[in-house]
């Protein structure tokens, strides 16, 4: 179980953040457009991990995402959707 | 003196003049408070992410203005009292807000909203969106297993 697992880490290729690659890129809570990109299908957030933001980006993101919630302009979750 | 936005939502149903009313409303709490207004730009009817007093849809305007923390007090005082306001958000964008320096760079950029009024934009599909990981279908998987 593991080694697959390992097996399929291998190929998994080195993620950069978004963020720092592209400086014309803000994050922004009124942007709900780019938000999306960072929250799955049920409204949550997208681990550090998978998307490969850095820290810092993550953390202003995060920030960004909650902004959006309180707003409507993103879902707390996928439930109360009409 | 700093520097604020507040975002808010107003109730769709509401005929033109109605919203035109509470336009001046709000903004004259913040003529009123020693504070001025930047902008007052009314980003159009929008679908809400989730319903907000049974209304799935909303009309958004985002408004930057300058004065101390007591305007913004009361001036969300006055939206919480105001029943056509849906919902509001107030974040501070400077600490030390320059009139002057404003005043020049707005004369340099003009304010582009974020169009997105969902009824007239059509989504413009850039090159953003192929740089998505493949992960992120995994990651899907993943949000399933929990329930």
């Amino acid at each position: 179980m593991m080694t697959v697992r390992r097996k399929r880490r291998t190929f998994a290729r080195r993620k950069i953040c978004r963020f720092c690659v592209d400086s014309d890129l803000h994050i922004d809570y009124k942007d709900s457009k780019t938000l999306r990109y960072f929250v799955t299908e049920r409204g949550k957030i997208v681990p550090r991990r998978i998307s490969g933001n850095c820290a810092k980006h993550q953390r202003v993101l995060t920030l960004a995402i909650k902004r959006a919630r309180q707003i409507a302009l993103l879902p707390y979750t996928a439930i109360h959707m009409l | 003196m700093r520097k604020y936005e507040t975002f808010f939502i107003i109730d769709p149903d509401l005929s033109d003049e109605t919203t035109a009313a509470l336009d001046n409303k709000v903004q004259s709490v913040i003529a009123s408070n020693a504070g001025e207004v930047l902008t007052y730009v009314p980003w159009g009817k929008r679908k809400l992410a989730y319903a907000i007093r049974k209304r799935t849809r909303g009309l958004y305007v985002l408004m930057e203005y300058s004065g101390g923390p007591q305007l913004v007090a009361e001036l969300e005082r006055n939206l919480r009292i105001d029943e056509r306001i849906l919902k509001f958000i107030t974040v501070m964008l400077e600490e030390r807000f320059d009139p002057e320096k404003e005043r020049e760079r707005r004369a340099q950029a003009a304010v582009v909203p974020f169009v997105e009024d969902e009824e007239s934009a059509e989504i413009p599909l850039g090159g953003e969106e192929e740089e998505m990981p493949e992960d992120f279908e995994a990651e899907g998987l993943m949000d399933e297993e929990k329930d």
